[in-house]
């Protein structure tokens, strides 16, 4: 009887003492990495938010397609700004344009979204409607060829998930995606 | 809505000759305005501090269910909550299990500025577990209150099987920090397996995964959460060491069984007290063994994944793009790759690559041996805790593997004698 109890007794302790020492361990572990931590994290001004560099974007057309949204959260964002007001837009017509008419097959937007308004001659007021826009980025290369560079694409925050981990910035091409803070929710074009 | 929206007027200001115009800019003539164009503007902050501020709340909630009331009414409460809130309200991002990545970043990359909620997600279920055990894993986690919610009926799985499934976790956290720390990928939000439930859309091949985990969750309690969760693998080192222990019953055990037959987790262990006693001086000589063992296995790890860290730093994007290259140029023929087209439009040079690509591999070669130092230790560890003598005279929790969903309370015997 008295060997049995020392034989139960024994462990029991040893136990109880690499517990505490776990325990110990598991708690300072917690408060250094805490610490550490603490000094690192930023509060609201931490980039948190996806954002398209437009300098670096080269309209691959994969934001249509990569986004884990049905519809992409990216966008054509137009500076009105920049824009040239032209008539032969490079972004609202194809190239190979015969008349300019808004017949389907002379324009550009596979989904309609962009749409012109006439202001005075020669001008027209282009507006693109986000509702109709996948982000395909079609008539952002158009107008980046043979035009100013007024559109161009843009992640959409109201839209955007804003996923730990970008799925488009994974396979952009040229890495444009890329994390901001609030104070620079947008990347724009005309006020930079 | 996801998010209220706060609209963001432009400050029309004279704007400078465009750098890159070919055409003029319009002198207008009619006295045409330019339009005012708003983008809606995020307000993640009042959310993410709403998000905080329900986790803490969720878990307090369960601490008190599962110590105080010993009821499962309240977790399972907490459980729908989370689902529909942090499941398919808040779409998911960001969850504590991706978080675990975003700290390693910020441990090792200075560069990247960790955001303030970021860092509350992680460390408040740890700090939690820490003090009351599992309580994030009971019902706050939405993906494992989804799997519980499905469960109907547990089937018992061998415990060699179990165990040795039970390192998968293990490697997966190895390879997330790894991949983490190196800035190549967040390869835990990438294979989540129910995100795109909760989105109700996405990759075709995860959503089918997250169906089949929940199709086998029916019958085998909580699959991902014990055998894939990386989270679950580093809040159970917490868990099996917290402050406060979750017990069946206060009134003591009377060996009837039925806890260990209603527990999802398999977490409540058998007393001994009827088993075969091993030969003393055998086990003790396995025990110093598998000790010997240890640093070898560790070692072996980190020599493993150290050695194919050159064919793990392929997950990083510029050493992807280095291939690519050597690709194109191989076979010149074959049609353009954009990533090549789009190094070559924006100026960069192949040398500027290669220092960057051997700065990448420098950074995979050291955490590689980290990692897989980290794995082949978890698996020695595993084997010492397994072949350590148990002295359980009763029905006892493991409270390492234990979820706190709270099942057991209904089915022990002994707090319903309680309640009457």
């Amino acid at each position: 009887m008295a060997e049995d109890k020392n034989i139960k007794k024994s462990p029991m302790s040893r136990r109880e003492f690499l517990r505490k020492c776990g325990s110990a361990l598991a708690g300072g572990s917690i408060l250094a990495t805490g610490g550490v931590l603490a000094t690192k994290a930023k509060g609201s001004s931490s980039d948190l938010f996806w954002q398209i560099d437009p300098t670096m974007c080269t309209q691959c057309g994969r934001c249509e397609t990569e986004c884990v949204l049905p519809v992409s959260a990216v966008k054509c964002f137009h500076a009105n700004k920049v824009c040239g007001y032209c008539d032969l837009c490079g972004g609202y017509y194809r190239p190979s344009v015969k008349d300019l008419n808004t017949a389907a097959e002379n324009l550009m937007c596979p989904t309609g979204a962009i749409t012109r308004k006439f202001v005075e001659e020669p001008y027209f007021e282009y507006t693109i409607d986000e509702n109709l826009c996948n982000g395909c980025g079609k008539c952002v290369k158009g107008c980046t060829s043979f035009g100013n560079g007024s559109l161009f694409l843009q992640i959409q925050q109201d839209l955007c998930l804003n996923c730990n981990e970008c799925k488009i910035s994974r396979v952009c091409v040229s890495g444009a995606i890329q994390r901001v803070p609030y104070e620079a929710a947008y990347k724009l074009k005309d006020h930079a | 809505m996801k998010k209220i929206l706060v609209f963001l007027t432009l400050v029309l200001s004279q704007l400078q000759a465009w750098a890159e115009a070919r055409f003029p800019k319009p002198d207008f003539t009619s006295g045409y305005q330019y339009p005012d164009i708003q983008h809606p503007v995020p307000y993640e902050q009042f959310w993410n501090g709403l998000d905080v501020v329900l986790l803490v709340a969720m878990m307090s909630v369960v601490a008190w269910a599962t110590h105080k009331k010993q009821s499962r009414k309240a977790i399972f409460g907490v459980s729908v909550f989370s689902v529909l809130y942090f499941g398919f309200y808040r779409n998911g991002c960001v969850c504590s299990l991706g978080s675990v990545q975003n700290v390693v970043l910020a441990l090792t990359d200075h560069t990247y500025h960790l955001p303030l909620y970021v860092l509350l997600i992680f460390l408040l279920p740890v700090i939690f577990t820490f003090l009351f055990g599992r309580v994030f894993c009971a019902g706050v986690c939405p993906l494992g209150a989804l799997q519980e919610l499905v469960n109907v009926k547990n089937f018992r799985i061998n415990k060699a099987v179990t165990s040795a499934l039970s390192i998968i976790p293990w490697i997966y956290l190895a390879f997330a920090m790894l991949y983490a720390a190196t800035r190549s990928q967040f390869i835990i939000c990438r294979l989540d397996p129910f995100i795109g439930i909760f989105r109700l859309g996405g990759d075709i091949g995860l959503i089918t995964f997250g169906v089949i985990l929940l199709l086998i969750s029916v019958f085998v309690g909580r699959p991902f959460c014990q055998f894939l969760c990386p989270y679950g693998a580093l809040l159970s080192v917490f868990g099996s060491v917290s402050v406060k222990k979750m017990e069946v019953t206060h009134k003591g055990c009377i060996d009837c069984k039925l806890c260990h037959h209603c527990c999802p987790v398999d977490a409540l262990r058998p007393p001994y007290a009827n088993q075969v006693k091993e030969d003393r001086l055998k086990g003790v000589k396995r025990l110093l063994m598998y000790f010997i063992m240890l640093p070898l296995l560790t070692l072996a790890g980190a020599l493993f994944v150290g050695s194919n860290s050159q064919a793990l730093s392929r997950a990083h994007k510029d050493v992807h793009l280095y291939d690519l290259i050597q690709l194109q140029e191989a076979n010149p023929d074959m049609d353009p790759i954009l990533e090549v087209t789009a190094f070559n439009e924006m100026g960069r040079t192949m040398e500027e690559l290669e220092a960057q690509v051997q700065e990448v591999q420098q950074k995979f070669r050291i955490y590689g041996y980290l990692a897989g130092a980290l794995i082949g230790f978890v698996l020695g560890f595993k084997l010492i805790r397994l072949s350590v003598k148990r002295t359980r005279k009763t029905y006892e929790i493991d409270h390492a593997a234990c979820v706190a969903c709270g099942k057991c309370f209904d089915y022990c015997p002994q707090n319903l004698k309680k309640n009457q």
